[in-house]
């Protein structure tokens, strides 16, 4: 019977709640000695100097690892342009400047927590302080004080489309609609900071045990700083405490395996940990890009969207870490998943002094997804037209050129999950076309007193999200099956090196190798994140882990199951799945192919609003998200109740603040993350199931998907109960009073 | 996070507690619930060199009625606040405020004498208590002495407390015949949030049941301190209680705090939170006022 559309229990449930499981931070090696990073502190600067005589005068320091400790300095995923530690002494160019206030300047190993503390403290590092350019818009004007010397200009990446007759199209126009659309950056407040352990393994391998969502990308990057080949670095991923794009570049990685390699070349071969606090954790790594986005649509009168013209400009913060990428999707989402065949974008990637932008669940689909829906749901209200109407008149199928003058892969399920988002929601398609009926059920009605203070509203929008990596990136994902037993099948070994972020993927990993070898689940065993005698299986990011390994289970199966048939004991195989290929998008007019593979969600949203104190609370949400194949639908609805959760965040209450690259919100009680009470009080899942035509059996990826429409959905609910539209976010209770003219 | 290392004592007597707070002095810091020192701790915004824990010491605790006044000990928990019936019936504000304090694990341990003696300015029960009247009562090297408390609070995190001093109780007058009193708060986060504003009214109607004979509006989070709105209790005393006289009151309130502008909100909005959640106030009190009869 296959399993395939069960709800398997989580095979990390047990050992998690009884707290069995060990988390990085919980691990501790006999003898080991303890690690603290020095941060700059400040935004920009020129390090002079750096003493640390006094910090290496206390007894309990083992060492202080600078700049010219690492052999080769630098590191990011996309361009090498971060310096692992920031100092003078290192070959990199410009490497003794300091970026922002989380750039690493020293690495201190001490014999307890408090020491290496102490002795932070002692070093004098001698700045020479520079300009400040916070303002992404101050720091792409030509005379900015550039934050790379070598570097033309501050703005690191930029993309073009240009598709049909824009400025023709706006002339014929019937009605056109402008705005300039300001997002947040958000921090991923995953439950566990960053920790870990680096040390050089039985086999003399320079190892770390951290959190993170790729291993591999991880070892390369270890291995190109300390100039070592990649099979004598390891990296190895214990249970990981959640990670949303934000463990997807290196924070603590680089300079644990630098300790430990440079202690055992003095002879001294111990163990180092380190656990990062939150305050740490929230200055160390990436936030979500802020956005700014100017858009101008126009459309028909009948509600035929004709063109689209959209600046893009993402403050990717300190370093380019993942921000080519990001940039990439949002200049593609931007216009929505919509027929529209006069584009321009023209989007730009630029450097600041705050904190590096990068990874985020969603990838640039949120922003884009912000701009593209509120452009759709004004458009529908300046043509009077319902905007489930709107969306079904424009929406992109199989054979709708998109802006980068292709189609998307086979299989568009835009209008099926509107249709079923909408009718859930009291929709109903008539004559008249879609349109929302007065008696509807949904949202509930509230029984009792009502208070005149109290205005309702809902909103609706959809989304579309690529699975995988994109624009030509080599994607690919590795498997390995033993198959054990003589005359059946009696054990089945899956070998793969993905990473269960905490969202499961190592139990659908079980589901998929048993049935990929046709056994029940119990006889499954894995051999996981590790990227020890393991390939490449690339990351837990971009909706992918599923599919990707999925059909590297599934095609390691198939091989494995042909030897078994040709009577090999123990028969094993590998497989490396490549998906379709992908293409970058051209220069001046963003042609490409740049995915192989969408998800497709809608979501309609109810809000109430407090028209006296400005507060927005969210009550109901409907989300219909396709997505393919449910291997396992209760971590599918988890993920679309996670997803609505950390959207509800962004959207009303999480505010990052950073004034001249100064974090002014470092700690979770001035960065507010939602509580139950701050969440809606009811998510109804809808999955719906139309096989992708290249996923594992069937499977679309799904994760980041019900993140996308969230805030253009609340948006548009804001606006319907209070008649305000809110071009920027999050809605706090005094952007909201602003806006209503109250203050 | 590391915490520096101290001495640390369990006296067994208020004496003992309170001479070996005065021998240390500003070195030493005082432990009740110990949620609040205990972050400062880690965070080493305090860097004490002895650690004087006070929840041994006899007699601090407990919630009594005793000659038409209500006794509250300083280490009485957040959570006997909130719950209390006593409390509920004749103080609804003080349970409500309580009510609002931190997480329910925060509510078993912090105790009113710590959230008092930290002086925030957000402080949940400093405005309802300073609403009903709440005399102090400290005991040191001189021996005991009392306070209205709304002279206790000296600035933002300070307090009259001499050298050695600590709280041990709080004295209420039983509200009189005709009283009603409410506490709202409004925070970005519904709650595990610092306060835009908290307000704790009490009002005390004539036997006409109508005119407002006695009134207190205390403000937190808008000002250093935890403040009377004078002005607007003032506003407020010989005039028949209507929601016309409640909007005037508010507005005069909001005049009268001074709040600032940080991460959290402007000075302007929370000017305009002062008004409205003062206005709100006031109409929950008086349904209450008007039922004691």
């Amino acid at each position: 019977m296959s399993l395939l559309g069960k709800s398997l229990t989580r095979i990390d449930a047990l050992g998690k709640v009884t707290g069995e499981t060990l988390y990085p931070g919980d691990i501790n090696m006999p003898d080991q000695a303890y690690m603290k990073i020095l941060f700059a502190g400040r935004p920009h600067a020129i390090i002079k100097t750096i003493d640390t005589s006094a910090a290496e005068a206390l007894d309990a320091v083992i060492a202080v690892f600078l700049a010219k400790d690492v052999p080769v300095n630098e590191y990011g995923m996309m361009l090498k342009d971060q310096p692992v530690l920031c100092g003078p002494g290192s070959e990199k160019p410009f490497a003794e400047r300091v970026r922002f206030v989380g750039d690493q300047v020293a690495v201190v190993v001490a014999e307890s927590v408090a020491i290496a503390a102490q002795a932070c403290e002692l070093i004098q590092v001698e700045f020479a302080d520079l300009p400040v350019v916070s303002d992404p818009l101050v720091s792409m004007q030509e005379d900015a004080e550039l934050l790379f010397p070598d570097k033309e200009s501050n703005v690191f990446i930029d993309y073009h489309i240009l598709r049909g007759d824009v400025e023709k199209a706006f002339a014929e126009a019937d009605v056109v609609v402008e705005s300039e659309y300001r997002t947040p950056a958000q921090e991923h407040a995953f439950l566990a900071p960053e920790s870990g352990l680096g040390y050089i393994d039985e086999d003399g391998r320079v190892t770390v045990a951290v959190a993170g969502q790729w291993a591999h990308e991880e070892q390369d990057a270890i291995a190109h700083a300390l100039g070592l080949p990649l099979d004598e670095v390891r990296v190895i991923h214990p249970a990981i405490g959640g990670a949303f794009g934000g463990r997807e570049d290196m924070s603590i990685q680089i300079a644990l395996a630098l300790a430990a390699w440079r202690l055992q070349q003095r002879g001294i071969n111990r163990p180092i940990k380190i656990i990062w606090s939150r305050e740490e954790s929230i200055i160390g790594h990436h936030k979500r890009h802020p956005y700014i986005i100017r858009s101008r649509w126009g459309a028909t009168k009948d509600g035929d969207i004709t063109a689209a013209d959209v600046e893009v400009i993402a403050d990717g913060g300190a370093y380019a870490c993942t921000s080519t990428k990001v940039l990439g999707n949002a200049t593609l989402m931007c216009t929505g998943p919509y027929d529209i065949p006069n584009v321009k974008v023209d989007s730009y990637g630029v450097y600041t002094n705050n904190i590096p932008s990068g990874a985020f669940r969603g990838f640039g689909g949120p922003q884009g997804a912000f701009a593209a829906e509120t452009q759709m749901n004004k458009l529908a209200q300046e043509l009077g037209m319902d905007p489930v109407e709107l969306r079904m008149r424009n929406v992109a199928q199989d054979d709708t050129v998109m802006s980068t003058n292709s189609t998307l892969p086979k299989g568009v399920t835009l209008d099926k999950v509107i249709e079923s988002c909408a009718l859930a929601a009291g929709w109903n398609n008539g004559i008249a076309g879609w349109q929302r009926s007065g008696e509807s059920a949904w949202p509930p009605k509230i029984t009792g007193k009502t208070k005149n203070h109290i205005k309702r509203g809902i909103g609706f929008a959809a989304a579309f999200k690529n699975i995988g990596f994109s624009f030509g990136y080599p994607e690919r994902s590795w498997a390995k099956i033993e198959l054990h037993g003589e005359t059946e099948i009696e054990k089945v070994v899956l070998h793969h090196a993905g990473s269960d972020v905490g969202q499961g993927a190592h139990t659908v990993f079980k589901q998929m190798a048993a049935e990929a070898a046709g056994v029940p689940v119990d006889k499954v065993e894995m051999r996981l994140a590790d990227s020890a005698g393991k390939e490449d299986s690339g990351s837990a990011s971009a909706s992918r882990m599923t599919f990707m390994a999925g059909n590297s289970i599934k095609g390691a199966g198939e091989a494995a199951l042909e030897k078994w048939r040709n009577e090999e004991r123990p028969a094993i195989a590998e497989f490396t799945y490549r998906p379709p290929a992908t293409t970058p998008f051209a220069p001046k007019t963003g042609e490409s192919n740049p995915n192989f593979a969408y998800g497709y969600v809608a979501e309609a949203v109810a809000v109430e609003v407090d028209v006296e104190t400005g507060h927005v609370n969210i009550l109901d949400v409907i989300c219909a998200n396709d997505v393919g194949k449910a291997i396992n639908p209760q971590q599918i609805t988890g993920q679309i109740e996670g997803a609505v959760v950390q959207a509800s965040g962004y959207t009303i209450l999480e505010n990052f603040v950073q004034q001249d690259g100064i974090v002014k919100t470092p700690h979770l009680s001035t960065y507010l993350i939602p509580t139950v009470l701050d969440v809606p009080d009811r998510v109804e899942s809808i999955i719906l199931e139309y096989p992708d035509e290249v996923g594992p059996w069937g499977v679309r990826g799904m994760a980041e998907m019900p993140y996308l429409p969230f805030a253009p959905a609340v948006i548009a609910a804001v606006k319907d109960a209070i008649g305000v539209w809110f071009d920027e976010f999050p809605l706090t209770p005094e952007r909201v009073l602003r806006g209503l003219g109250e203050i | 996070m590391t915490i520096y290392p101290f001495e640390y004592f369990e006296p067994k007597e208020l004496e003992e507690a309170s001479s070996a707070f005065f021998e240390h002095g500003s070195e030493a810091a005082i432990l009740a619930g110990g949620t609040d020192l205990l972050n400062m701790l880690k965070a080493n915004i305090l860097k004490p060199k002895v650690v004087i824990n006070i929840k041994g010491v006899p007699g601090l605790s407990g919630i009594e009625e005793i000659d038409g006044e209500l006794q509250l000990g300083t280490l009485t928990s957040i959570h006997d606040l909130e719950t209390s019936k006593i409390i509920q019936e004749n103080f609804p504000a003080l349970s409500e405020a309580a009510s609002f304090l931190g997480s329910i694990q925060i509510r078993f341990l912090a105790t009113v004498g710590g959230n008092i003696c930290r002086a925030a300015p957000s402080a949940e029960t400093a405005p309802p208590l300073m609403a009903y009247d709440a005399q102090v009562y400290m005991y040191g090297p001189n021996g005991e002495r009392s306070l209205p408390l709304k002279e206790f609070f000296s600035g933002p995190g300070q307090t009259v407390l001499a050298e050695g001093e600590i709280l041990t109780k709080f004295k209420l007058p039983i509200p009189a015949l005709r009283s009603g009193s409410a506490y709202l708060r409004h925070s970005i986060r519904q709650l595990m949030d610092l306060a835009i504003v908290n307000v704790a009214v009490s009002l005390t109607l004539d036997e006409d049941s109508e005119t407002i004979k006695e009134a207190r509006i205390v403000l937190g989070a808008v000002a250093p301190t935890p403040m009377h709105a004078s002005a607007a209790e003032k506003e407020l005393i010989g005039k028949p209680a209507t929601l016309e006289i409640f909007e005037k009151a508010a507005q005069t309130a909001a005049q009268e705090s001074k709040p600032i502008s940080d991460v959290r909100s402007t000075q302007d909005y929370r000017r305009a939170m002062v008004q409205l959640f003062t206005r709100r106030a006031l109409e929950k009190a008086l349904p209450r006022a008007a039922q004691k009869n």
